[in-house]
Protein backbone atom coordinates (compact mmCIF):
# COMPACT_ATOMS: atom_id res chain seq x y z
CA UNK A 1 0.00 0.00 0.00
CA UNK A 2 1.80 3.54 -0.65
CA UNK A 3 2.08 6.07 1.91
CA UNK A 4 0.95 9.58 1.14
CA UNK A 5 2.15 12.12 3.35
CA UNK A 6 0.13 15.56 3.17
CA UNK A 7 0.98 18.97 4.08
CA UNK A 8 -2.02 20.85 4.28
CA UNK A 9 -2.79 24.11 6.88
CA UNK A 10 -6.27 24.19 6.72
CA UNK A 11 -7.66 21.46 8.67
CA UNK A 12 -11.00 20.92 6.79
CA UNK A 13 -9.21 20.02 3.63
CA UNK A 14 -6.56 17.57 5.68
CA UNK A 15 -9.28 16.13 6.96
CA UNK A 16 -11.36 15.35 3.94
CA UNK A 17 -8.34 14.55 1.92
CA UNK A 18 -7.03 12.11 4.42
CA UNK A 19 -10.79 10.36 3.89
CA UNK A 20 -10.21 10.51 0.65
CA UNK A 21 -7.24 8.82 0.04
CA UNK A 22 -7.66 6.36 2.70
CA UNK A 23 -11.01 5.10 0.57
CA UNK A 24 -9.20 5.32 -2.67
CA UNK A 25 -6.97 2.34 -0.65
CA UNK A 26 -3.69 4.29 -0.09
CA UNK A 27 -2.32 4.88 3.31
CA UNK A 28 -2.81 8.62 4.20
CA UNK A 29 -0.48 10.63 6.92
CA UNK A 30 -1.05 14.46 8.20
CA UNK A 31 0.54 16.73 10.23
CA UNK A 32 -0.70 19.52 12.43
CA UNK A 33 2.93 21.05 13.29
CA UNK A 34 4.51 23.12 10.64
CA UNK A 35 7.54 24.02 13.02
CA UNK A 36 10.07 21.56 11.53
CA UNK A 37 8.13 19.64 8.94
CA UNK A 38 10.97 18.66 6.71
CA UNK A 39 12.56 15.78 9.20
CA UNK A 40 9.16 14.88 9.92
CA UNK A 41 8.62 14.41 6.21
CA UNK A 42 11.75 12.51 5.55
CA UNK A 43 11.64 10.37 9.01
CA UNK A 44 7.90 9.11 7.45
CA UNK A 45 9.70 7.90 4.18
CA UNK A 46 6.56 8.31 2.32
CA UNK A 47 6.07 7.18 -1.69
CA UNK A 48 4.45 10.55 -2.57
CA UNK A 49 4.28 13.75 -0.75
CA UNK A 50 0.94 16.18 -1.43
CA UNK A 51 2.13 19.89 -0.73
CA UNK A 52 0.13 23.15 -0.43
CA UNK A 53 1.92 26.43 -1.12
CA UNK A 54 1.02 28.80 1.45
CA UNK A 55 1.40 27.42 5.21
CA UNK A 56 2.55 29.19 7.80
CA UNK A 57 6.38 29.58 8.05
CA UNK A 58 7.85 27.79 5.09
CA UNK A 59 6.10 28.08 2.46
CA UNK A 60 5.76 24.97 -0.31
CA UNK A 61 8.46 25.96 -2.53
CA UNK A 62 11.16 26.17 0.01
CA UNK A 63 9.87 22.58 1.69
CA UNK A 64 10.09 21.58 -1.68
CA UNK A 65 13.92 22.33 -2.09
CA UNK A 66 14.73 21.05 0.96
CA UNK A 67 13.31 17.89 0.69
CA UNK A 68 14.45 17.65 -2.71
CA UNK A 69 17.72 17.85 -1.23
CA UNK A 70 17.51 14.97 1.36
CA UNK A 71 15.08 13.00 -1.21
CA UNK A 72 14.01 11.79 -4.43
CA UNK A 73 10.44 11.28 -3.16
CA UNK A 74 7.78 12.26 -5.67
CA UNK A 75 5.95 15.81 -4.99
CA UNK A 76 2.82 16.62 -5.90
CA UNK A 77 1.88 20.69 -5.38
CA UNK A 78 -1.81 20.65 -4.28
CA UNK A 79 -2.34 24.61 -4.23
CA UNK A 80 -4.69 27.39 -5.13
CA UNK A 81 -2.18 29.18 -6.47
CA UNK A 82 -3.25 28.66 -10.21
CA UNK A 83 -0.74 30.65 -12.36
CA UNK A 84 1.49 29.40 -14.93
CA UNK A 85 3.99 31.10 -13.12
CA UNK A 86 3.22 29.42 -10.23
CA UNK A 87 3.41 26.27 -11.83
CA UNK A 88 6.77 27.07 -13.40
CA UNK A 89 8.22 27.49 -10.33
CA UNK A 90 6.78 24.32 -8.69
CA UNK A 91 8.34 22.37 -11.36
CA UNK A 92 11.90 24.08 -11.30
CA UNK A 93 12.12 23.73 -7.94
CA UNK A 94 11.78 19.59 -8.10
CA UNK A 95 7.84 19.31 -8.03
CA UNK A 96 6.66 16.25 -10.23
CA UNK A 97 3.21 17.55 -10.97
CA UNK A 98 1.19 20.54 -9.93
CA UNK A 99 -2.44 20.64 -9.47
CA UNK A 100 -4.82 23.69 -8.94
CA UNK A 101 -7.20 23.84 -6.15
CA UNK A 102 -10.26 23.35 -5.76
CA UNK A 103 -9.61 20.07 -8.00
CA UNK A 104 -11.38 17.75 -9.80
CA UNK A 105 -11.11 14.80 -7.81
CA UNK A 106 -10.98 11.81 -10.09
CA UNK A 107 -8.13 14.33 -12.23
CA UNK A 108 -6.25 14.35 -8.76
CA UNK A 109 -6.80 10.56 -7.94
CA UNK A 110 -5.38 10.44 -11.59
CA UNK A 111 -2.44 12.28 -11.14
CA UNK A 112 -1.66 10.52 -7.54
CA UNK A 113 -1.64 6.96 -9.23
CA UNK A 114 0.54 8.20 -12.84
CA UNK A 115 3.22 9.75 -10.46
CA UNK A 116 3.18 6.55 -8.35
CA UNK A 117 3.43 4.15 -11.27
CA UNK A 118 6.29 6.04 -12.15
CA UNK A 119 7.83 5.39 -9.34
CA UNK A 120 7.28 2.10 -9.52
CA UNK A 121 6.25 -1.23 -11.96
CA UNK A 122 5.40 0.59 -15.97
CA UNK A 123 1.57 0.65 -16.56
CA UNK A 124 0.26 -2.92 -17.77
CA UNK A 125 -0.99 -2.15 -21.52
CA UNK A 126 -2.65 -5.33 -21.66
CA UNK A 127 -5.35 -7.10 -19.29
CA UNK A 128 -6.85 -10.44 -19.46
CA UNK A 129 -9.89 -11.79 -17.73
CA UNK A 130 -12.33 -14.61 -18.29
CA UNK A 131 -10.34 -15.59 -21.62
CA UNK A 132 -10.55 -12.49 -23.36
CA UNK A 133 -7.33 -10.11 -23.69
CA UNK A 134 -7.46 -6.36 -24.16
CA UNK A 135 -4.47 -4.99 -25.49
CA UNK A 136 -4.85 -1.10 -25.51
CA UNK A 137 -1.63 -0.32 -27.59
CA UNK A 138 -2.62 -2.03 -30.29
CA UNK A 139 -6.16 -1.53 -29.64
CA UNK A 140 -7.21 -5.25 -30.23
CA UNK A 141 -8.88 -7.84 -28.28
CA UNK A 142 -7.92 -11.44 -28.48
CA UNK A 143 -9.74 -14.42 -27.53
CA UNK A 144 -8.28 -18.05 -27.69
CA UNK A 145 -6.53 -17.96 -31.29
CA UNK A 146 -9.32 -15.22 -32.66
CA UNK A 147 -8.20 -11.55 -32.46
CA UNK A 148 -10.22 -8.30 -34.05
CA UNK A 149 -9.51 -4.74 -33.87
CA UNK A 150 -11.64 -2.48 -31.60
CA UNK A 151 -11.70 1.42 -31.94
CA UNK A 152 -10.50 3.61 -29.31
CA UNK A 153 -13.85 3.94 -27.54
CA UNK A 154 -14.78 0.25 -27.60
CA UNK A 155 -10.86 -0.50 -25.77
CA UNK A 156 -11.62 2.22 -23.27
CA UNK A 157 -15.13 1.14 -22.31
CA UNK A 158 -13.48 -3.03 -22.06
CA UNK A 159 -10.71 -0.99 -19.96
CA UNK A 160 -12.84 0.06 -17.56
CA UNK A 161 -15.49 -3.44 -16.61
CA UNK A 162 -11.95 -5.44 -16.69
CA UNK A 163 -10.30 -3.19 -14.33
CA UNK A 164 -13.27 -4.36 -12.24
CA UNK A 165 -14.33 -7.71 -12.76
CA UNK A 166 -17.29 -8.94 -10.96
CA UNK A 167 -18.03 -5.55 -9.94
CA UNK A 168 -21.13 -3.87 -11.61
CA UNK A 169 -20.12 -0.03 -12.87
CA UNK A 170 -23.22 2.43 -13.51
CA UNK A 171 -23.29 3.82 -16.93
CA UNK A 172 -22.49 7.37 -14.96
CA UNK A 173 -19.12 6.04 -13.51
CA UNK A 174 -18.10 4.50 -16.87
CA UNK A 175 -19.10 7.72 -18.82
CA UNK A 176 -16.39 9.67 -15.93
CA UNK A 177 -13.97 7.19 -16.85
CA UNK A 178 -14.55 7.75 -19.81
CA UNK A 179 -14.38 11.08 -20.10
CA UNK A 180 -10.91 10.87 -17.69
CA UNK A 181 -9.32 9.11 -20.94
CA UNK A 182 -10.03 11.47 -23.57
CA UNK A 183 -13.35 9.60 -24.28
CA UNK A 184 -16.10 12.75 -24.41
CA UNK A 185 -19.24 10.51 -25.11
CA UNK A 186 -22.80 10.74 -23.74
CA UNK A 187 -25.30 8.68 -22.66
CA UNK A 188 -26.50 7.27 -26.30
CA UNK A 189 -23.14 7.45 -27.58
CA UNK A 190 -22.22 4.51 -25.13
CA UNK A 191 -25.48 2.39 -25.57
CA UNK A 192 -24.42 2.59 -29.29
CA UNK A 193 -20.50 2.14 -28.65
CA UNK A 194 -21.81 -0.75 -26.10
CA UNK A 195 -23.89 -2.89 -29.14
CA UNK A 196 -21.00 -2.82 -31.46
CA UNK A 197 -18.53 -4.03 -28.99
CA UNK A 198 -20.98 -6.71 -28.08
CA UNK A 199 -21.58 -7.45 -31.59
CA UNK A 200 -17.37 -7.92 -32.04
CA UNK A 201 -17.36 -9.97 -28.44
CA UNK A 202 -20.37 -12.03 -30.02
CA UNK A 203 -18.38 -12.73 -32.96
CA UNK A 204 -15.20 -13.31 -31.07
CA UNK A 205 -17.86 -16.39 -29.44
CA UNK A 206 -18.38 -14.85 -26.44
CA UNK A 207 -21.90 -14.56 -25.85
CA UNK A 208 -22.42 -12.42 -23.04
CA UNK A 209 -19.15 -11.32 -21.93
CA UNK A 210 -20.60 -7.87 -20.31
CA UNK A 211 -23.42 -8.47 -18.55
CA UNK A 212 -26.30 -5.71 -18.36
CA UNK A 213 -27.99 -5.43 -14.87
CA UNK A 214 -30.74 -3.84 -15.36
CA UNK A 215 -30.50 -0.01 -13.79
CA UNK A 216 -27.85 -0.80 -12.24
CA UNK A 217 -25.06 -0.79 -15.38
CA UNK A 218 -23.19 -3.47 -16.66
CA UNK A 219 -20.07 -6.26 -15.57
CA UNK A 220 -17.97 -8.63 -16.77
CA UNK B 1 0.81 76.97 -36.69
CA UNK B 2 0.05 78.37 -40.01
CA UNK B 3 1.54 82.02 -41.53
CA UNK B 4 -2.81 82.68 -41.67
CA UNK B 5 -2.83 81.61 -38.15
CA UNK B 6 -0.10 83.84 -37.07
CA UNK B 7 -1.41 87.11 -38.78
CA UNK B 8 -4.66 86.26 -37.16
CA UNK B 9 -2.66 86.31 -33.81
CA UNK B 10 -0.92 89.87 -34.49
CA UNK B 11 -3.76 91.82 -36.56
CA UNK B 12 -3.97 93.80 -33.22
CA UNK B 13 -0.23 94.67 -33.72
CA UNK B 14 -0.59 95.12 -37.69
CA UNK B 15 -3.40 97.51 -37.35
CA UNK B 16 -1.20 99.84 -35.11
CA UNK B 17 1.22 100.22 -37.46
CA UNK B 18 -1.01 100.73 -40.22
CA UNK B 19 -2.43 103.36 -38.08
CA UNK B 20 1.03 104.75 -37.11
CA UNK B 21 1.95 105.05 -40.73
CA UNK B 22 -0.73 106.88 -41.70
CA UNK B 23 -0.76 109.52 -39.02
CA UNK B 24 2.77 109.83 -39.53
CA UNK B 25 2.33 110.31 -43.58
CA UNK B 26 -0.54 112.46 -42.52
CA UNK B 27 1.84 114.35 -40.29
CA UNK B 28 4.92 114.33 -42.81
CA UNK B 29 3.07 115.70 -45.49
CA UNK B 30 1.28 118.45 -43.47
CA UNK B 31 4.81 119.69 -42.54
CA UNK B 32 5.85 120.21 -45.76
CA UNK B 33 7.95 116.95 -46.11
CA UNK B 34 8.85 115.50 -49.89
CA UNK B 35 6.25 112.53 -50.85
CA UNK B 36 8.97 110.81 -51.76
CA UNK B 37 11.18 110.94 -48.43
CA UNK B 38 7.08 109.80 -46.75
CA UNK B 39 7.70 106.89 -49.75
CA UNK B 40 10.89 105.87 -48.89
CA UNK B 41 10.17 105.91 -44.86
CA UNK B 42 7.14 103.72 -45.78
CA UNK B 43 9.28 101.08 -47.41
CA UNK B 44 11.69 100.90 -45.19
CA UNK B 45 8.97 100.83 -41.95
CA UNK B 46 7.13 98.01 -43.66
CA UNK B 47 10.42 96.15 -44.80
CA UNK B 48 11.11 96.48 -41.20
CA UNK B 49 8.12 95.39 -39.84
CA UNK B 50 7.75 92.08 -42.39
CA UNK B 51 11.43 90.68 -41.15
CA UNK B 52 10.35 91.49 -37.68
CA UNK B 53 7.20 89.23 -38.10
CA UNK B 54 8.87 86.91 -40.24
CA UNK B 55 11.47 86.25 -37.21
CA UNK B 56 9.25 86.18 -34.59
CA UNK B 57 6.73 84.00 -36.41
CA UNK B 58 9.85 81.52 -37.81
CA UNK B 59 10.95 81.56 -33.95
CA UNK B 60 7.58 80.82 -32.50
CA UNK B 61 7.08 77.72 -35.45
CA UNK B 62 10.19 76.47 -34.61
CA UNK B 63 9.33 76.31 -31.16
CA UNK B 64 5.85 74.14 -30.98
CA UNK B 65 7.63 71.91 -33.37
CA UNK B 66 10.21 71.33 -31.00
CA UNK B 67 7.67 70.92 -28.02
CA UNK B 68 5.10 68.73 -30.33
CA UNK B 69 8.50 66.14 -30.99
CA UNK B 70 8.77 65.77 -27.12
CA UNK B 71 5.57 65.16 -26.92
CA UNK B 72 5.03 62.54 -29.91
CA UNK B 73 8.02 60.72 -28.71
CA UNK B 74 6.00 60.53 -24.97
CA UNK B 75 4.33 57.74 -24.65
CA UNK B 76 2.24 58.47 -21.70
CA UNK B 77 1.58 62.22 -22.51
CA UNK B 78 0.48 63.43 -18.97
CA UNK B 79 4.13 63.20 -18.17
CA UNK B 80 5.35 66.00 -20.77
CA UNK B 81 5.45 69.14 -18.47
CA UNK B 82 8.34 66.86 -16.81
CA UNK B 83 9.81 67.04 -19.96
CA UNK B 84 9.44 69.91 -21.52
CA UNK B 85 12.53 72.90 -21.98
CA UNK B 86 12.89 75.83 -19.77
CA UNK B 87 10.95 78.35 -20.55
CA UNK B 88 13.03 81.21 -22.17
CA UNK B 89 10.45 85.06 -21.28
CA UNK B 90 8.32 85.87 -18.60
CA UNK B 91 5.34 84.62 -20.20
CA UNK B 92 6.66 81.24 -21.22
CA UNK B 93 7.56 80.90 -17.70
CA UNK B 94 4.06 81.78 -16.54
CA UNK B 95 2.46 78.88 -18.95
CA UNK B 96 5.08 76.78 -17.41
CA UNK B 97 4.87 76.96 -13.97
CA UNK B 98 0.65 76.83 -14.63
CA UNK B 99 1.26 73.80 -16.50
CA UNK B 100 3.87 72.04 -14.72
CA UNK B 101 1.13 72.38 -11.36
CA UNK B 102 -1.83 71.22 -13.67
CA UNK B 103 0.55 68.12 -14.65
CA UNK B 104 1.80 67.34 -11.35
CA UNK B 105 -1.66 66.99 -9.97
CA UNK B 106 -2.70 64.42 -12.85
CA UNK B 107 0.57 62.57 -11.94
CA UNK B 108 -0.42 62.30 -8.64
CA UNK B 109 -4.23 61.11 -9.70
CA UNK B 110 -2.73 58.98 -12.17
CA UNK B 111 -0.60 57.02 -9.52
CA UNK B 112 -2.98 57.02 -6.78
CA UNK B 113 -6.26 55.55 -9.10
CA UNK B 114 -2.97 52.83 -10.36
CA UNK B 115 -2.29 52.11 -6.92
CA UNK B 116 -5.62 51.54 -6.07
CA UNK B 117 -6.35 49.01 -8.56
CA UNK B 118 -3.34 47.21 -8.08
CA UNK B 119 -4.53 46.97 -4.89
CA UNK B 120 -7.95 45.73 -5.86
CA UNK B 121 -6.54 43.30 -8.18
CA UNK B 122 -4.43 41.74 -5.03
CA UNK B 123 -7.20 41.62 -3.04
CA UNK B 124 -9.80 39.61 -5.60
CA UNK B 125 -6.60 37.20 -6.42
CA UNK B 126 -5.92 36.57 -2.49
CA UNK B 127 -9.82 36.66 -2.10
CA UNK B 128 -10.03 33.94 -4.94
CA UNK B 129 -7.51 32.05 -3.65
CA UNK B 130 -9.39 31.96 0.14
CA UNK B 131 -12.82 31.66 -1.55
CA UNK B 132 -10.75 28.57 -2.99
CA UNK B 133 -10.34 26.73 0.14
CA UNK B 134 -13.88 26.02 1.34
CA UNK B 135 -14.64 24.82 -2.42
CA UNK B 136 -12.08 22.51 -2.13
CA UNK B 137 -13.33 21.15 0.95
CA UNK B 138 -17.00 21.23 0.16
CA UNK B 139 -15.95 19.01 -2.99
CA UNK B 140 -13.84 16.93 -0.93
CA UNK B 141 -16.57 16.72 1.60
CA UNK B 142 -19.31 15.64 -1.67
CA UNK B 143 -17.15 13.25 -3.02
CA UNK B 144 -16.27 11.72 0.04
CA UNK B 145 -20.92 11.41 1.14
CA UNK B 146 -21.66 10.47 -2.59
CA UNK B 147 -25.10 10.56 -2.65
CA UNK B 148 -28.35 11.98 -4.26
CA UNK B 149 -27.76 15.51 -1.98
CA UNK B 150 -23.92 15.65 -2.86
CA UNK B 151 -24.73 15.30 -7.00
CA UNK B 152 -27.25 18.31 -6.66
CA UNK B 153 -24.64 20.03 -4.69
CA UNK B 154 -21.95 19.44 -7.07
CA UNK B 155 -22.69 21.26 -10.39
CA UNK B 156 -23.99 24.13 -8.42
CA UNK B 157 -20.67 24.39 -6.72
CA UNK B 158 -19.06 24.32 -10.38
CA UNK B 159 -21.38 27.27 -11.49
CA UNK B 160 -19.91 28.97 -8.03
CA UNK B 161 -16.46 27.94 -9.14
CA UNK B 162 -16.72 29.51 -12.65
CA UNK B 163 -17.53 32.90 -11.73
CA UNK B 164 -14.66 32.82 -9.21
CA UNK B 165 -12.73 32.25 -11.88
CA UNK B 166 -13.90 34.45 -13.82
CA UNK B 167 -13.33 37.13 -11.67
CA UNK B 168 -9.73 36.37 -11.46
CA UNK B 169 -9.33 36.52 -14.53
CA UNK B 170 -11.29 39.88 -15.45
CA UNK B 171 -8.85 41.35 -12.72
CA UNK B 172 -5.64 39.39 -14.52
CA UNK B 173 -6.80 41.20 -17.80
CA UNK B 174 -5.90 44.35 -16.77
CA UNK B 175 -2.69 44.34 -16.26
CA UNK B 176 -0.90 40.72 -17.51
CA UNK B 177 2.29 41.13 -17.29
CA UNK B 178 3.24 39.56 -14.11
CA UNK B 179 1.64 36.13 -14.27
CA UNK B 180 1.95 35.64 -18.12
CA UNK B 181 4.50 32.92 -18.81
CA UNK B 182 4.67 31.69 -22.82
CA UNK B 183 5.54 28.13 -22.94
CA UNK B 184 5.73 25.16 -25.77
CA UNK B 185 2.45 22.94 -24.91
CA UNK B 186 -0.15 21.27 -27.48
CA UNK B 187 -3.63 21.64 -28.12
CA UNK B 188 -4.52 18.67 -27.01
CA UNK B 189 -2.81 19.11 -23.46
CA UNK B 190 -5.18 22.44 -23.27
CA UNK B 191 -8.66 21.05 -24.43
CA UNK B 192 -7.86 17.93 -21.95
CA UNK B 193 -7.33 20.22 -19.37
CA UNK B 194 -10.64 22.70 -20.11
CA UNK B 195 -12.67 19.33 -20.70
CA UNK B 196 -11.82 17.66 -17.28
CA UNK B 197 -12.67 20.74 -15.49
CA UNK B 198 -16.00 21.31 -17.07
CA UNK B 199 -16.58 17.46 -17.27
CA UNK B 200 -19.12 17.57 -14.85
CA UNK B 201 -21.33 19.91 -16.68
CA UNK B 202 -20.97 18.56 -19.92
CA UNK B 203 -21.88 15.13 -19.11
CA UNK B 204 -24.72 16.36 -17.14
CA UNK B 205 -26.06 18.03 -20.21
CA UNK B 206 -25.26 14.77 -22.40
CA UNK B 207 -22.98 16.82 -24.35
CA UNK B 208 -20.52 15.20 -27.08
CA UNK B 209 -17.30 16.15 -27.21
CA UNK B 210 -15.76 15.17 -30.30
CA UNK B 211 -11.53 15.78 -30.74
CA UNK B 212 -9.91 16.21 -34.16
CA UNK B 213 -6.12 16.89 -34.99
CA UNK B 214 -5.20 18.46 -31.83
CA UNK B 215 -1.53 17.32 -31.43
CA UNK B 216 -0.37 20.70 -32.98
CA UNK B 217 2.55 22.40 -30.60
CA UNK B 218 2.03 26.34 -29.61
CA UNK B 219 3.61 28.78 -27.54
CA UNK B 220 0.87 30.12 -25.22
CA UNK B 221 0.35 30.58 -22.03
CA UNK B 222 -1.47 27.26 -21.33
CA UNK B 223 -3.56 28.18 -17.93
CA UNK B 224 -5.44 31.59 -19.58
CA UNK B 225 -5.98 29.36 -23.12
CA UNK B 226 -7.52 26.74 -20.71
CA UNK B 227 -9.94 29.58 -19.48
CA UNK B 228 -10.85 30.89 -22.49
CA UNK B 229 -12.05 27.50 -23.84
CA UNK B 230 -13.77 26.71 -20.68
CA UNK B 231 -15.94 29.58 -21.25
CA UNK B 232 -16.64 28.87 -24.70
CA UNK B 233 -17.80 25.24 -23.37
CA UNK B 234 -19.23 27.12 -20.95
CA UNK B 235 -21.32 28.76 -23.64
CA UNK B 236 -21.91 25.68 -25.59
CA UNK B 237 -23.45 23.98 -23.00
CA UNK B 238 -25.65 26.99 -21.79
CA UNK B 239 -27.06 27.74 -25.85
CA UNK B 240 -27.15 23.95 -26.88
CA UNK B 241 -29.73 22.06 -28.84
CA UNK B 242 -31.03 18.31 -28.21
CA UNK B 243 -28.39 15.74 -29.16
CA UNK B 244 -25.38 18.14 -28.57
CA UNK B 245 -22.15 17.67 -29.57
CA UNK B 246 -19.20 20.05 -29.76
CA UNK B 247 -16.56 19.50 -32.28
CA UNK B 248 -12.61 20.63 -30.91
CA UNK B 249 -10.58 20.53 -34.43
CA UNK B 250 -7.27 22.39 -35.19
CA UNK B 251 -6.20 22.98 -38.81
CA UNK B 252 -2.68 24.03 -40.28
CA UNK B 253 -2.23 25.37 -42.73
CA UNK B 254 0.74 28.76 -43.67
CA UNK B 255 -1.37 31.79 -41.22
CA UNK B 256 -0.64 29.59 -38.77
CA UNK B 257 -3.18 27.26 -36.42
CA UNK B 258 -6.77 27.55 -35.97
CA UNK B 259 -8.53 26.03 -33.14
CA UNK B 260 -12.08 25.43 -33.97
CA UNK B 261 -14.70 24.67 -31.01
CA UNK B 262 -17.99 24.23 -32.94
CA UNK B 263 -21.18 23.11 -31.30
CA UNK B 264 -24.60 22.18 -32.62
CA UNK B 265 -26.83 24.87 -30.56
CA UNK B 266 -28.94 27.44 -31.27
CA UNK B 267 -26.51 29.92 -33.08
CA UNK B 268 -26.44 33.64 -32.71
CA UNK B 269 -28.73 35.45 -34.86
CA UNK B 270 -26.46 37.28 -37.54
CA UNK B 271 -27.23 41.13 -36.86
CA UNK B 272 -25.88 40.12 -33.28
CA UNK B 273 -22.86 38.42 -33.95
CA UNK B 274 -20.57 41.78 -34.61
CA UNK B 275 -21.21 42.60 -31.29
CA UNK B 276 -21.22 39.16 -29.23
CA UNK B 277 -17.51 40.44 -27.66
CA UNK B 278 -18.76 43.25 -26.48
CA UNK B 279 -18.79 44.15 -22.95
CA UNK B 280 -22.26 43.32 -21.28
CA UNK B 281 -23.73 42.04 -24.67
CA UNK B 282 -26.00 39.60 -23.77
CA UNK B 283 -28.09 39.59 -27.24
CA UNK B 284 -31.44 37.77 -27.44
CA UNK B 285 -29.95 34.21 -26.50
CA UNK B 286 -28.90 35.76 -23.61
CA UNK B 287 -31.88 37.60 -22.25
CA UNK B 288 -34.88 34.85 -23.71
CA UNK B 289 -32.35 31.80 -21.80
CA UNK B 290 -30.98 34.16 -18.69
CA UNK B 291 -27.72 33.93 -16.90
CA UNK B 292 -25.59 36.14 -19.60
CA UNK B 293 -23.88 38.28 -18.14
CA UNK B 294 -21.83 39.83 -21.31
CA UNK B 295 -18.75 39.41 -19.80
CA UNK B 296 -17.12 35.74 -20.52
CA UNK B 297 -16.96 36.72 -24.00
CA UNK B 298 -15.27 39.84 -23.75
CA UNK B 299 -12.79 38.43 -21.35
CA UNK B 300 -11.66 36.02 -24.23
CA UNK B 301 -11.44 38.89 -26.60
CA UNK B 302 -9.44 40.67 -23.59
CA UNK B 303 -7.43 37.98 -22.56
CA UNK B 304 -6.61 36.72 -26.38
CA UNK B 305 -5.72 39.87 -27.15
CA UNK B 306 -2.62 39.72 -25.31
CA UNK B 307 -1.74 35.97 -26.47
CA UNK B 308 -1.70 37.53 -29.52
CA UNK B 309 -4.33 34.98 -30.50
CA UNK B 310 -7.14 35.95 -32.77
CA UNK B 311 -10.60 35.09 -31.63
CA UNK B 312 -13.34 35.63 -34.19
CA UNK B 313 -16.83 33.81 -34.34
CA UNK B 314 -19.11 31.93 -37.02
CA UNK B 315 -22.60 30.88 -36.88
CA UNK B 316 -25.98 30.48 -38.28
CA UNK B 317 -29.08 30.22 -36.52
CA UNK B 318 -30.06 27.30 -35.29
CA UNK B 319 -27.40 25.17 -36.81
CA UNK B 320 -24.00 26.46 -35.25
CA UNK B 321 -21.55 28.12 -33.52
CA UNK B 322 -18.04 28.25 -33.99
CA UNK B 323 -15.48 30.09 -32.30
CA UNK B 324 -12.20 30.17 -33.82
CA UNK B 325 -8.66 30.83 -32.25
CA UNK B 326 -5.86 31.45 -34.73
CA UNK B 327 -2.47 31.04 -33.56
CA UNK B 328 -0.06 32.85 -36.10
CA UNK B 329 2.47 30.91 -37.29
CA UNK B 330 4.96 31.93 -35.34
CA UNK B 331 3.32 30.79 -32.43
CA UNK B 332 3.13 27.28 -33.54
CA UNK B 333 6.62 26.85 -35.41
CA UNK B 334 9.19 28.80 -32.99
Amino acid sequence: MSKIVIIEDEKSIRDELCLLLVNAGYEAVVTEDFSDTVSWVLAQSPDLILLDVGLPGQDGYALCSAIRRASEVPILFVTSRDTSMDELKALSLGGDDFIVKPYNIPVLLARIQAILRRGGTAAGESLTVNGLSLYLSRSSIQHGDAAMDVTKNESRILWCLMQRPGEIVSRADMIEFLWDNQVYIDDNTLSVNMTRLRTKLRELGLENYIRTKRGMGYKI
Amino acid sequence: MSAGDYFRDNLGRLLFHLTGMGALSVFLLLTDTAGGIVTIILIVWVLGLILALAVDFARQRKRLEELWAILDGLPQKYLFMECAPKPHTEYERGLYQIMRTAGKSMIGEVSAVRRQQKDYREYIENWVHEIKVPITAIRLICENNRGDTTRKIMPQLAQIEEQVERSLYYARSEQVERDFVIRRTTLAAVVDAALAKYRTLLIQNGVCVETKNLDIPVYTDAKWLEFIIGQMLSNSVKYCGEQAVITIAAVNDADGTRLCITDNGIGIPAAELPRIFDKGFTGSNGRLRGGATGMGLYLCKKLTAHLNVDLSAKSVENEYTSMILCFSAILTKL
